[in-house]
């Protein structure tokens, strides 16, 4: 009989990761409990009005069917989780069956006494929504007047009931500038932060949020800052004795799986170890893929996850099969994401421009000489601007032979 | 020192904990540490419920592995006595009552 233990990204973490994405277990969920909200951020991608959200009945035989399944990691996210009348009641079942509780909010609801409710249900984590230290920008995206006088006000509650706190801070053209002003208020506050440069289309594929998306050429600050280390983890020493995650400061703040190695040449973990409830019963690999396997309310989630044919589909996917990224001589440096390839490229498979182009800065920024995506040499050779590979061989073949 | 055999353990009812494919992980929120439990640590941990004693422990193990009592009861206090090291189980004397 034996016990092994160690925390954070680690072999043991890995490990688990290797044997669920096997086997197809859903280790890690993500549950929108809400799109209802109180703020009315500028890059959000969800819908706000309520279409029929899952009854409290609903959403426990939801949690019955993912613990039975072997979902540990859960995720309740909104819109604003405080908005539903019946959270208590949805975390009691969530502790009652075991799960790893962590909860995404941004916090204007957040009072002593909920803070406690909290702590009563074993939360690992909650991760609050900083735009920036600066009222005029964070209240200029969220446009709710005080909003981060009063999230910052809800963090030293939350942490005085010993609730672990992250912040998640999306950045965009509003408050890019500003990124390490974020940085310290995490420092200063003690706890992890992760700097998102994913904004997304809205869930229906219009592209509102992309308005609001930071050029990649005004990203390279961020790409290039020392303390972020060209995207590598990086924490302040009072965020790495606070670490209860197993995410990195840089990176994306609405994935539900986990970035790990064990992924090997899968895209990432949607729809192999992870998935996304939308707050309508609705069954998706990924709140960023949202391609509908099934819906709750109508079938039982092991049917849709072990049966459905968009679910199929997506774990035969290979990265070392796709048409043009397999190719990429940049690849490394490249994180495509299956989602926003088919929102902004039209195709899971395809290549799309906003993660070719940081690809290649990364490239540059890591030493590689003049880096070219696949799909941008594909481009410049179908515009006839560089040789394609046949050309190549020819020319060679065609100096050799004059030189006889 | 070995944890007797008539002690009753129960879970620490903070943890989070899943039994996936006869391998059983645990996470401590507190401090985020992950544990893991093979295939005769899971089944014991299946059983640990306050109320079953560590010899009704063993005696199961005898019963469901090919074990022999003497070495049952020895395995069982060891990896009772590792676990309250790491905080995920207590005696039910430690914590007065049986928790839920």
């Amino acid at each position: 009989m034996s016990v092994t233990s160690s925390a954070g990204a680690t072999p043991l973490m890995d490990r688990l990761i290797s044997r669920t994405v096997r086997k197809h277990r859903p280790l890690s969920v993500h549950f929108d409990l809400t799109y209802r909200c109180n703020e009315r951020c500028v890059h959000c991608y969800l819908d706000h009005d309520d279409h029929g959200e899952l009854t409290t009945a609903e959403c426990l035989k939801v949690l019955d069917d993912l613990a039975r399944s072997g979902t540990l990691f859960l995720t309740f996210s909104g819109g604003e989780i405080f908005l539903r009348r019946d959270l208590y009641e949805i975390l009691a079942a969530a502790r009652h069956l075991h799960f790893d509780i962590s909860l995404k909010s941004n916090a204007l609801l957040v009072t002593a006494e909920r803070a406690a409710r909290l702590r009563e249900f074993a939360v690992r984590r909650v991760q609050i929504s900083v735009y920036s230290d600066v009222p005029a920008i964070h209240d200029a995206i969220t446009k709710v007047p005080g909003s981060l006088e009063r999230t910052l006000a809800a963090i030293p509650v939350l942490l005085e009931h010993g609730l672990p706190v992250k912040l998640a801070c999306p950045l965009m053209r509003e408050n890019l500038a500003g990124y390490r002003g974020v940085m310290a208020l995490a420092e200063k506050l003690g706890v992890p932060y992760v700097l998102d440069l994913t904004i997304t289309p809205m869930m229906d594929g219009s592209g509102g949020p992309l308005e609001h998306r930071a050029s990649v050429s005004s990203l390279l600050p961020v790409l290039r800052d020392p303390v972020l280390h060209s995207c590598k983890p990086q924490m302040t020493p009072q965020a790495a004795r606070a670490m209860n995650s197993f995410e990195p400061s840089l990176g994306s703040a609405v994935s539900s799986g986990m970035a790990s190695s064990a992924y090997e040449d899968l895209p990432c973990s949607a729809g192999h170890n992870s998935c996304y409830i939308s707050p309508y019963g609705d069954v998706f690999p990924c709140v960023q893929l949202p391609q509908a396997a099934g819906n709750l309310r109508r079938e039982k989630f092991d049917d849709i996850w072990y049966h459905a044919p968009q679910l199929e589909r997506l774990r035969a996917i290979r990265e070392t099969q796709l048409p043009i990224c397999s190719r990429c001589e940049i690849r490394s440096y490249c994180e495509r994401c299956p989602g926003l390839a088919l929102m902004e490229g039209g195709d899971m498979l395809g290549a799309y421009e906003r993660a070719c182009a940081l690809a290649e800065e990364k490239a540059r920024l890591a030493g590689v000489a003049a880096p070219i995506s696949a799909l941008h040499l594909k481009r410049k050779q179908e515009a006839g601007l560089v040789p394609t590979k046949g050309e190549v061989e020819f020319a060679s073949f065609a100096v050799h032979t004059s030189s006889d | 020192m070995n944890t007797p055999a008539a002690m009753t353990w129960q879970k620490n009812p903070e943890l989070a904990w899943r039994e996936i494919d006869d391998q059983t992980v645990i996470i401590s929120p507190n401090d985020s540490v992950m544990h893991e439990l093979n295939d005769t640590g899971s089944f014991l941990w299946k059983n640990i419920d306050g109320i079953k004693s560590v010899g009704e422990l063993a005696e199961l193990l005898v019963e469901n592995y090919e074990v022999t009592p003497h070495v049952a009861l020895s395995d069982t206090q060891a990896l009772l006595e590792e676990m309250s090291s790491r905080k995920l189980v207590a005696t039910v004397a430690e914590t007065g009552v049986v928790l839920p």
